[in-house]
């Protein structure tokens, strides 16, 4: 089978700042008192994984196992320190709430931006706006500023327009915590056909049961290591083990 | 990886769609909405001209116009400048959840104060209509002089729009830059009004021969000199240079400073 995504031994490193320095000023003081003001954390440590054309794939981990870190490298929002990342087509990411819309905008303004921005012509995203709005059953508040959303709101309008725009890859970050049952079906109708068309998702959540219901594989990711790579349910197991032990110690 | 070149040539439609929403948001809330994008260069431009034609008279011929123009030259300077420098840190929310590349808050910046430039222009056509001034011919040498002010305000919006996002004291310190440099540029005055000591310094500002050679195409009717073309043309390739090297050394990991 083909492979869309191809992460291959990424690791990255983030500095903790205990007193950030954000002004040239106490850069230059920092400079010269040579104090060290930041320790060294390995968010990601040797992460290799694929996934393959028309496979949903699941991560699961703690908070602060790194999964945002490597969604955004996966994303290119950030640059791993090395390693390499190989996309075959176009990705987009719904990470946390949103795909950068701007508070004091309207639906249909932001999803112009955003289409833009994500690759779309003015026209090609004019034609479809109509249908991202209704498919986020919104059409009461297309012309309201999206600073008057609800969180279900934003994520209703983030996920219909990353699914209209049509990726080669999809990457989903914890967007069914906030939208209502009814949506929620919705959202899996639009992920299955995805899938059939050959399309991959990289699926991110803390509620194992749509991890192990709809992915084909997961991965556990322990603390930025790769813990477990495989079926879900073994994956799961995999991260329930490791809290348990966790517990006892 | 792709060059900056490339992708900025890929993603050429996000340039005037960051512009309009600059504009957009700008005048937002506002019961005037999109009027204040003429009534605020007019507001603007009124107070100066009457301060200046008022009350720091200098013998200088066709001073109103000399006057306006000069600060509307500057004005497009200032307006792009500043609009880059929060540019990318204005968009935390965006550039932390969406990739493009980091180059374009900063052009589009450039873009919007052309927008900007367009209606001052007006309002200057509506002045000289009004104070009877008929400009030569020379006045299309307008467009090359923009045009070069364009290319240094790109040169300085894109080192300008990272480095704010890194070090949050450059806004400070741009904003004295800003207004020492209208003081510093020859609007309200003439050139050759200062000591020698002072202008063989201050000619090398890019600024300086810009609104030199504004004020002489549209003025005098006559071509800006060689020197000024030399000197302008010079020191803005050499801030473009270092601009995009800056830039280029900065962008990558920006996004994790914010």
């Amino acid at each position: 089978m083909e492979v869309s995504v191809n992460v291959k031994h990424i690791s990255k490193k983030f500095r903790l700042y205990h007193e950030k320095r954000t002004s040239v000023y106490e850069s230059v003081l920092g400079y010269f008192s040579r104090k060290k003001h930041y320790e060294v954390i390995q968010v990601l440590d040797d992460v290799t994984f694929d996934v393959k054309k028309g496979e949903m794939f699941g991560i699961i981990g703690q908070n602060g196992s790194g999964k945002t870190t490597l969604l955004r490298i996966l994303s290119h929002i950030y640059q791993p320190d090395s390693g390499s990342v190989d996309i075959t087509g176009t990705i987009i990411p719904v990470l946390a709430l949103g795909l950068g819309f701007h508070p004091e905008l309207t639906a249909t303004t932001n999803i112009v931006q955003s289409g833009t921005l994500l690759g779309f012509s003015r026209k090609e995203i004019s034609d479809r706006k109509d249908d991202i709005i209704k498919f986020a059953e919104l059409e009461k508040f297309a012309d309201t500023k999206i600073k008057n959303f609800s969180s279900g709101m934003l994520m209703r309008l983030a996920f219909s327009t990353a699914v209209q725009v049509d990726p080669d890859v999809l990457i989903l970050d914890e967007v069914f915590a906030v939208g209502d049952l009814n949506f929620q079906k919705k959202c899996f109708d639009a992920i299955m056909n995805f899938k059939k068309r050959g399309k991959s998702i990289i699926f991110v959540s803390h509620s194992m049961n749509p991890i192990k219901d709809f992915c084909d594989r997961a991965m556990f990711l322990n603390h930025g290591k790769v813990g477990f790579i495989g079926n879900p349910s073994e994956a799961i197991t995999a991260y329930v083990d490791y809290l348990g032990s966790l517990n006892t110690k | 990886m792709t060059s900056i070149r490339e992708e900025m040539w890929k993603t050429k439609g996000i340039l005037f769609n960051f512009a309009l929403s600059d504009l957009k948001v700008r005048y937002r809330n506002s019961v005037l909405g999109i009027l204040w994008s003429i009534i605020e260069p007019l507001l603007l431009l009124g107070v100066l001209f009457v301060v200046f034609s008022t009350m720091f008279k200098f013998d200088i011929e066709n001073f109103p116009i000399y006057l306006l123009l000069g600060i509307i030259t500057w004005n497009f300077f200032k307006n792009g400048t500043s609009i880059a420098l929060g540019s990318l840190t204005n968009r935390a929310a965006f550039v932390t959840q969406i990739y493009f590349p980091r180059s374009i808050p900063g052009l589009s910046a450039g873009i919007t104060a052309s927008i900007m430039l367009m209606t001052e222009l007006v309002i200057l056509a509506i002045f000289m209509i009004t104070l009877n001034f008929s400009p030569s011919i020379t006045i299309l040498y307008l467009i090359p002089v923009f045009l070069l002010e364009f290319l240094l305000i790109l040169g300085i919006s894109l080192p300008l729009s990272v480095l704010n996002a890194k070090f949050k004291d450059v806004e400070f310190i741009w904003g004295v830059v800003l207004q020492a440099g209208f003081f510093l540029t020859p609007i309200f005055y003439q050139f050759d009004m200062l000591p020698e000591t002072v202008r063989n310094v201050l000619q090398f500002s890019p600024m300086v021969q810009i609104v030199t050679m504004a004020h002489h195409v549209t003025i005098y009717g006559e071509l800006p000199t060689v020197n000024s073309i030399l000197y302008a043309v010079f020191s803005v390739l050499v801030i473009v240079i270092v601009g995009y090297l800056i830039f280029r050394k900065l962008q990558g990991r920006i996004v994790e400073e914010m």
